[in-house]
């Protein structure tokens, strides 16, 4: 049994860390944002599933496989009796609750810190901002700075500073209000949240801050490319410039720095992925997915 | 037929009262500054509370009135969500030369006195 625990072990160690780098250096997720930022997910839920698969199928060893293995050590419980592993078993169940309780305790700590901050905002916009009558649905914020966000939720807003109107005309404003859009349609910031909690869990692993970045530029990709489809290319990147770059999110906590490859990316877009290549890419992060779930359940 | 404002408009015209005021005022005084929306007293004083609830209005007793006043100016709130949308972005150095640029020079002055 202690094979495939390790075969698990050192999938989900080199997904956290040589396959995330290496996915956040490579070129092509820029010609596939979604089919990238599936592939993303996929990463992250496999990770976690293989690090705690791992533990269990060698902690549980001395029972047999999971899921059977499972059933019977918590019969023995059930009895009052005391399974029979030996101490490092015993360690390695231990470790593979404490990750789990961790990993868990984290992604909730960030949802409701998320939440809160999110309701706050709301509350004060609603008092501040008023109605763009020019585009429903969106709200002026009476300062000079130029900025354009989206609150996502189930009460989302969009706001544009008083600083936008003064510094694009109404053309560029439908362009940012587009991309921002499709933050909020497409729930951006739910993509996001996992992997702000898992690079809150282990901030010390590289591969994670790399996730977080790449992520967090896929979606802004993704969302330039459909408001290009709804306004122009001209539009957008100009309107872009003219604020300096900085219309990311504020709740969804998008961090582009990479202005200028954003900016060429609308101008001069690459080809897109071929149709094999996409049907790849998906198929790829549905076995990463399967395989821990696999060695686990049976 | 009488539109009946929503809470959140209520909310606003309060706040927008409170604002403009000067000193922590009565429920009674910011029924009497929107006359013109015939609202009750009971009203008033529950929008009073949820603002108080969420931390926007504080409430003072003096003798038998209750006063009230705004915990910070509007131009406060607008600069803590501009703070909020500012942090979201990677390269702070460069959102916050973004908000130093968007200063009038008399004011630079004086946030430079300030810092110095």
């Amino acid at each position: 049994m202690e094979l495939p625990a390790l075969a698990l072990l050192v999938f989900g160690v080199a997904l956290a860390e040589p396959v995330s780098r290496l996915l956040a250096r490579a070129r092509w997720p820029g010609r596939d944002p979604v089919g990238a930022l599936l592939l993303w997910q996929a990463i992250g839920l496999a990770g976690g599933l293989a690090l705690l698969g791992a533990g269990l199928i060698y902690g549980l060893a001395p029972l047999g496989a999971p899921p059977a293995a499972l059933d019977a050590a918590l019969a023995e419980l059930g009895a009052g009796r005391l399974p029979a592993l030996r101490v490092p078993h015993v360690v390695a169940l231990v470790l593979t609750a404490a990750l789990a309780l961790r990993l868990l305790g984290v992604l909730v700590a960030v949802t409701v810190r998320t939440l809160r901050g999110r309701a706050r905002h709301r509350e004060l916009l609603d008092l501040l901002a008023t109605p763009w009558p020019a585009a429903p649905g969106a709200r002026v914020l009476e300062h000079p700075v130029p900025v354009a966000y989206c609150l996502p939720g189930l009460r989302s807003r969009l706001v544009v500073s008083a600083g936008v109107l003064d510094c694009l005309d109404v053309d560029q404003v439908w362009a940012v209000l587009a991309h921002e859009r499709t933050h909020l349609r497409e729930r951006h910031d739910l993509v996001v949240l996992p992997f702000v909690a898992w690079g809150a869990t282990a901030p010390f692993v590289r591969g994670m801050v790399c996730a977080q970045f790449a992520v967090a530029t896929l979606i802004e990709m993704r969302a330039d490319d459909v408001a290009v489809r709804q306004a122009s290319p001209q539009q957008l990147s100009g309107a872009l410039a003219a604020m300096g770059g900085v219309a990311p999110a504020a709740a969804l906590s998008s961090f582009t720095a990479a202005l200028h490859r954003r900016l060429a990316r609308i101008v001069e877009p690459p080809a897109p992925l071929p149709l094999a290549l996409r049907a790849l890419v998906r198929l790829v992060a549905a076995v990463l997915v399967a395989v821990p779930l696999l060695a686990v359940l049976g | 037929m009488t539109v009946v404002p929503t809470l959140g408009e209520l909310e606003r015209a309060v706040m927008d009262a409170l604002w403009s005021a000067d000193a922590a005022v009565t429920a009674r005084d910011v029924q009497d500054a929107l006359a013109g929306r015939e609202l009750a007293t009971t009203t008033v004083l529950t929008v009073l509370g949820r603002l108080e609830r969420k931390g926007l209005v504080t409430r003072e007793r003096t003798g038998r009135a209750h006063r009230y006043r705004a915990t910070a100016g509007r131009a406060d709130h607008v600069a803590e969500l501009m703070r909020d949308a500012l942090d979201a972005t990677p390269d702070r150095g460069a959102a916050l030369a973004r908000f130093l640029g968007s200063i009038p020079d008399d004011e630079r002055a004086a946030l430079r006195d300030l810092l110095d």
